[in-house]
């Protein structure tokens, strides 16, 4: 494990229901590292465990058992506010349902976590302009969210997840409730973020296609982690092919 | 099989249930009590002496009903917002228009009929106890008062159940009507509301005006008689519900571009309220009146309450006037708190009465400055002659006659005698002694006692008050009513403004689960979306109170021509305010607290 981790986990466990009722093992020891600025992808079928992983990892459930580190951050050992702070300052999420606050403009959704950090206003205009430019949603930003189209949703939640620098960048099936076209240009910016900010990201997917974005893939089967990819020096459609044959043979 | 599956749902939300069965009930409870007092020809006849105690109380009877009407369609919704998720289900998984129709008019029927039965049962039950026990507490005695009263019960069934009747048909139209995927997905969209400003100003200048015709009405209620009530009713309702449509949005929209709107959830907190009080604008118009009618009418009933003994002690020069006290009554004295006290020795011959000149030098008789009345309210001024002057002026004070009553009503004519004269003098030899206490409302009880045993006594013709608190008695069988009603009502708006804007703002609480959850996800902490419901809620409770308060400033000027000075429906309005205002403080407690338990996502744990 070298400094540059940002994400490390050892052990983890969860186990849904009471001690004393019918229970569900939904991880089963699970371990794994993420490095900073990699891009990595956590793949599995409906059931695998993917989502648990990803709520364990943002803090939005706890874990049974394990140890969870979010750059240099014990996970599991927060309470309250705390958690309520990590996820603000340390995670950048993106949902499959985008999650943007309707009753508020593009731009104000963008700036809620840096309002939350209270920032100033006029660092906040800057930071927003900036991400809003980088994500090409600068003329968006004061519509509602009603007034956006599937994509432009998903851009304005990106640029919501990342405009205030998080150490990681999750994302829950994010192209889940997108067109093809549209989950095409969001997975070319998010390896952009990835690649010229340096930014780490999680994906979370169960489409091969999405996944070909990574540099490396772990597949979850059972809760537990069955095979990993590495893209290495492939094209993305090599890859592309690698990943489909690897669930091929994976879901046998 | 589906009536089985609506149960099941109705069971899930029990508590949201209870809370719209406990509302619904309360409002059907307060509505008998009202009727049973307002249908009660035998008790108003008792009590309803002033010619306005009348048409008060069936004006009170008419916005009731209005606002009852408001009220379940508020609940109505409450209930809808609350099955439709449900009900969207049902049908996807095949159930028929037809049959989801039926179902939600049994629904709303039964909700509505045992809310009704209940609230009917409760009603007698209160009227039984509270009433009285109300009754007690403000010292009034009112005639013919009886909990039971059949045309009262009748009155209520039928127009709960009529209503809600209405209700169940409007809820099966309107369900049957929306297609399947919108009742599913029933988050509203939040359409974005835009400010037109030519539009605005038009708004806000016929809201003021409209406004200032209604205020104007009320005040000249004496000219325009009872035509001022429903044109003010109708001019405050429209004035207030522009004013707030073309301002709120107005300074919503402002603040959202300061950068007092970056900081932290305030512009979650703006947001949020921008498209809702548009929403709520109607609601909010009807609440500002709810809460301006029941702080009216619990001022003008606790005016009349405070200054019913301040007027009757501004009458006369002494409160009690003993005649020949026996040992219980100089002991019932003696608990007094007396500020003034004297005894004259009476002798009453023929149609005179002869007074000892000694005894008024050694005590002189007081007399008040009536002239100054009306200023010097809170201590009225007394003062006494010179002898000379006394038999000049004084003899004649109505105060000094009084203290010889004879049975024809009419008075002994007073003559003053120096002491040999006064000693040689026939007649009928009598003492009195009249008593002036510090505080009328303090001593009543003991006031009370020797009252009666005067009274019983020396029988005096009804028509004749001597002293004080003879003329309190006589005013409290008089505005009592209007004293009684005017706490009642002020209660049951407050009960019914309180509910209404609960309902109101419970109804839109699953919305915002879903919003609240995605902050949760975004990391905002726990505390700070305390405070921001908290601002949120406090903000929609704050406007229609602040517009409550203005309306009463103005509207009590109504309540002028019938208590006339020394009385003022503005006098000591300021504690009756606060503690009104402390009641509103609970309400918008205890919805900040449900909301808080319906919105906050739960922190999870193993």
């Amino acid at each position: 494990m070298t400094t540059n981790t940002v994400v490390n986990v050892h052990n983890l466990e969860k186990t849904y229901g009471k001690a004393n009722e019918r229970q569900y093992k939904a991880l089963k020891g699970l371990d794994f590292t993420v490095e900073a600025g990699e891009f990595v992808g956590i793949m599995g079928a409906s059931g695998s465990g993917k989502t648990t992983l990803l709520n364990m990892l943002s803090t939005l459930d706890v874990p049974t058992k394990g140890d969870v580190v979010v750059n240099g951050h014990d996970v599991t050992k927060m309470r309250g506010n705390q958690l309520a702070d990590f996820r603000a300052q340390e995670v950048g999420f993106i949902f499959q349902d985008f999650n943007l606050l309707e009753s508020l403009t593009a731009e104000e959704n963008i700036g809620l976590p840096l309002a939350l950090k209270g920032t100033p206003s006029r660092v906040m205009d800057q930071a927003i302009h900036e991400v809003a430019t980088t994500l090409s949603i600068a003329d968006l930003l004061q519509k509602y969210p009603a007034e956006l189209s599937g994509g432009q949703k998903q851009r304005v939640a990106a640029a919501r997840a990342i405009v205030h620098h998080p150490s990681i960048l999750m994302g829950d099936e994010p192209t889940g409730a997108l067109d093809s076209t549209s989950a095409r240009e969001l997975l070319d910016l998010l390896t952009t973020i990835n690649q010229k900010q340096h930014m780490s990201v999680l994906l979370v997917t169960h489409d091969p296609f999405s996944a070909s974005f990574c540099q490396r893939i772990l597949f979850i089967k059972d809760g537990q982690i069955g095979s990993e990819i590495k893209r290495g020096e492939q094209d993305r459609s090599a890859f592309y092919q690698q990943i489909l044959n690897e669930l091929g043979t994976f879901n046998e | 099989m589906l009536g089985k599956l609506a149960l099941a749902g109705i069971k899930n939300r029990r508590r949201d249930y209870l809370v719209l069965l406990a509302g619904l009930t309360m409002s059907a409870a307060i509505f008998y009590m009202f009727a049973n007092l307002a249908t009660n020809r035998a008790f108003l006849k008792a009590n309803a002496m002033v010619n306005q105690a009348s048409i008060i109380f069936g004006f009170g009877a008419v916005l009731l009903i209005l606002i009852t009407i408001v009220y379940i369609m508020y609940a109505n919704s409450f209930l809808l917002s609350m099955r439709q998720h449900d009900y969207g289900l049902f049908m996807m998984l095949g159930a028929t228009r037809k049959r989801i129709g039926e179902l939600v008019f049994l629904e709303t029927l039964i909700l509505g009929a045992v809310a009704t039965a209940i609230g009917i049962v409760l009603g007698l039950l209160i009227s039984q106890f509270l009433v009285g026990l109300l009754l007690d507490m403000l010292g009034l005695h009112l005639a013919h008062l009886s909990a039971f009263y059949l045309p009262a019960i009748i009155t209520t069934a039928v127009l709960y159940v009529g209503l809600f009747i209405l209700a169940s048909l409007f809820n099966m139209v309107r369900l049957t009507r929306t297609t399947v995927l919108k009742l599913l997905h029933t988050d509203e969209q939040a359409n974005q509301p835009k400010i037109h400003p030519f539009r605005q100003m038009v708004a806000a200048v016929l809201g003021v005006a409209f406004l200032g015709i209604g205020y104007w009405a009320l005040a000249a209620i004496k000219t325009l008689q009872m035509t001022a009530i429903p044109v003010a009713l109708v001019t405050i309702t429209i004035g207030t519900y522009l004013l707030f449509r073309a301002t709120l949005l107005v300074i919503i929209q402002g603040l959202r571009r300061t950068k007092w709107a970056k900081r932290h959830l305030n512009g979650f907190l703006l947001g949020q309220l921008n498209f809702r009080v548009y929403n709520y604008t109607r609601m909010l118009t009807i609440v500002s009146l709810l809460f301006a009618m029941a702080l009216g009418a619990i001022t003008v009933g606790s005016g009349y309450h405070r200054q019913l003994p301040m007027m009757a002690n501004s009458i006369g020069t002494y409160t009690v006037a003993i005649h020949n006290k026996n040992a219980q009554e100089q002991k019932l004295i003696d608990q007094l708190n007396v500020e003034h006290q004297a005894t004259y020795t009476q002798k009453r011959q023929g149609k005179v009465v002869y007074y000892n000149a000694a005894e008024l030098q050694q005590q002189p008789f007081e007399l008040s400055k009536s002239a100054q009345l009306a200023k010097s309210l809170k201590h009225p001024k007394f003062y006494t002659e010179s002898l000379a002057k006394f038999k000049k002026n004084g003899i004649q004070d109505f105060d000094f006659q009084s203290l010889a009553v004879r049975q024809d009503m009419g008075f002994y004519t007073p003559k003053i005698l120096n002491a040999k004269q006064f000693a040689k003098q026939k007649g009928t030899t009598l003492t009195v002694t009249t008593v002036r206490v510090k505080d009328l409302v303090q001593d009543q009880k003991v006031l009370k006692q020797l009252n009666h045993m005067e009274v019983k006594r020396f029988a005096l013709p009804e028509q004749v008050t001597v002293g004080n608190y003879q003329s309190y008695e006589m005013m409290s069988g008089i505005f009592g009513g209007l004293e009684f009603m005017g706490y009642f009502l002020g209660i049951a708006f407050l009960a019914m403004l309180a509910s209404c804007l609960m309902f109101k703002i419970l109804s839109g609480a699953p919305g915002d689960k879903q919003r609240y959850q995605m902050l949760y996800k975004i990391g905002v902490r726990q505390n700070l979306m305390r405070h921001g419901i908290a601002k949120e809620i406090g903000i929609l409770f704050l406007i229609p109170g602040i517009m409550g308060v203005i309306d009463v400033l103005f509207g009590l000027q109504m309540f002028k021509p019938i208590m006339s000075s020394p009385m003022s429906p503005y006098l000591g309005i300021g504690s009756i305010f606060a503690i009104f205002i402390g009641l509103y403080a609970i309400y918008y407690a205890i919805t900040l607290t449900l909301y808080w338990r319906i919105v906050l996502p739960k922190a999870p744990t193993n």
